[in-house]
């Protein structure tokens, strides 16, 4: 296969209009049908579905809190993804022209894991505000140390240690190689945290959803679906945070390569006049 | 040719291994820091995790057939309520909780939730066995359990408030009685 290699990122920054710029025409669609399907899922959260048999209007938190955790999953396993990518494309021995496409294309890898290891972190934190809230109205308490609520808060703390990481000073391969290592080793929790309901006793409930084909569905009606378009509507939202959060990265490294060059240019200047 | 080499209030000294020294003590140090922190926030996280998620509760049938083991021991009680046993008496909620066909008298000293009130709810409970005679739906019992601290356990299941039912709600879950040797009293 031929790969062709990124065309340079200050080039792309300037032909979208601006250095300060993340948008572009396909986000701000994306932005306007993710604000809509917003306000829809509120209608059919809020009015349409109908209050639970036993928990009343507290189910509605569900339509948060269950695909604020999907969407999260997504994220770290997108972040797992891209950090194997990144250690493929960086691995000892690529070097030549082959080197500088496979650090390009390390170096954009490198941004979709942390943008959507932010994404993951965000929405790990409105499962568990969510599920705090939704605990204190229907188990009479905001937390409990059972096997779901530990391996998800366990979750939570590692990806934002991941996200320290990647904050380190370091030189950029370097510090992205490290950053993809844990997020492969973070990423083994993921399974844990799901099946913690299955594996362990908890309080918190099984998984209500069986996506298993004939598997029983304990969801009825409007409710189901009502779920069912939630968890989309967060996938739209996600994608485009995620999107714009690519491109900050991007807009960042640029950045740096900037001011790098302005201080060698800075130094260039003071040899010539001490000349 | 132009000198491109880093600047450094230590630069001045001219001497270029002390300054890589001194980056290196703070690079190290804020690793360091950080990944004591890391291994804190997991490692409390965990123990408080283990310590109580390994075993979150046992059913009533298992603290029945545990009970010399569990003396006087706290731990959590799981079980569903009865609704015809739920009586209130300043302050103190009595009831059953049966699992697995075993009963289990409870005198609860603390304001239960409010979804106690459904009828056949899951319930985790906190407290411990006390000696006393009681009679519940399955025969007399020996012991019951005094508890401080509920929690509802609600299921997975989700039905729309105003759907038709069939029967009665205070009918039990299907097949939660069905093995069970006695009879349960209806509202």
């Amino acid at each position: 296969m031929i790969e062709t290699p990124e065309p340079d990122l200050r080039e792309q920054a300037q032909r979208a209009g601006s250095l300060s710029m993340t948008g572009s025409v396909a986000t701000r669609v994306l932005g306007v049908v993710a604000i809509a399907a917003v306000g829809v899922m509120a209608l059919l959260a809020l009015w349409i579905s109908p209050a639970d048999a036993v928990q009343g209007d507290a189910v509605r938190l569900m339509y948060v809190h269950v695909p604020s955790i999907w969407v999260a999953y997504g994220g770290f396993v997108l972040t797992a993804f891209a950090s194997a990518r990144v250690l493929w494309r960086t691995r000892s021995g690529v070097g030549g022209t082959y080197g500088v496409i496979a650090d390009r294309q390390a170096r954009r890898w490198d941004r979709v894991a942390g943008a959507a290891a932010e994404l993951g972190v965000l929405f790990t934190a409105l499962t568990l505000v969510t599920g705090s809230l939704w605990g204190k109205v229907t188990w009479g308490t905001y937390w409990q140390w059972d096997a779901r609520l530990t391996t998800t808060v366990l979750l939570f703390v590692t990806y934002l240690g991941y996200l320290a990481l990647r904050r380190l000073p370091a030189e950029s391969r370097a510090r992205a190689r490290r950053s993809a290592v844990m997020a492969l080793i973070a990423v083994v929790n993921l399974p844990i945290v799901h099946y913690s309901v299955d594996w362990w006793r908890t309080l918190h409930q099984e998984a209500s959803l069986n996506l298993e084909p004939g598997g029983d569905r304990n969801i009825t009606g409007e409710m189901y679906w009502t779920l069912l378009y939630s968890w989309a509507t967060f996938t739209v939202v996600a994608l485009w945070i995620g999107i714009h959060r690519y491109r900050v990265l991007r807009l960042e490294e640029l950045a740096e390569e900037a001011s790098l060059e302005e201080l060698l240019a800075q130094r260039r200047d003071e040899q010539a006049a001490g000349r | 040719m132009t000198d491109l080499s880093p600047r450094h209030p230590l630069e001045a000294s001219g001497d270029r291994a002390a300054v890589r020294r001194q980056m290196g003590r703070r690079r190290k140090a804020v690793i360091g820091a950080f990944v004591l922190l890391l291994l804190i926030a997991g490692g409390a996280a965990t123990i408080a995790g283990l310590r109580n998620a390994t075993l979150f509760f046992r059913n009533a049938d298992e603290a029945i057939a545990e009970r010399v083991e569990l003396g006087d021991r706290r731990f959590r009680l799981q079980g569903r309520v009865v609704p015809a046993s739920v009586a209130v008496d300043g302050g103190v909620t009595t009831f059953e909780v049966i699992h697995n066909c075993a009963s289990v008298a409870v005198r609860h000293s603390v304001d239960p939730p409010d979804l106690f009130e459904s009828p056949w709810i899951p319930v985790v409970l906190e407290g411990r066995w006390v000696p006393g005679e009681v009679v519940t739906v399955a025969g007399r019992d020996t012991h019951f359990f005094s508890s401080d601290n509920m929690l509802v356990k609600h299921t997975n299941e989700y039905a729309a408030a105003n759907a038709d039912r069939i029967g009665d709600p205070d009918e039990p879950p299907e097949g939660f009685l069905d093995d069970c040797p006695f009879e349960v009293p209806r509202l």
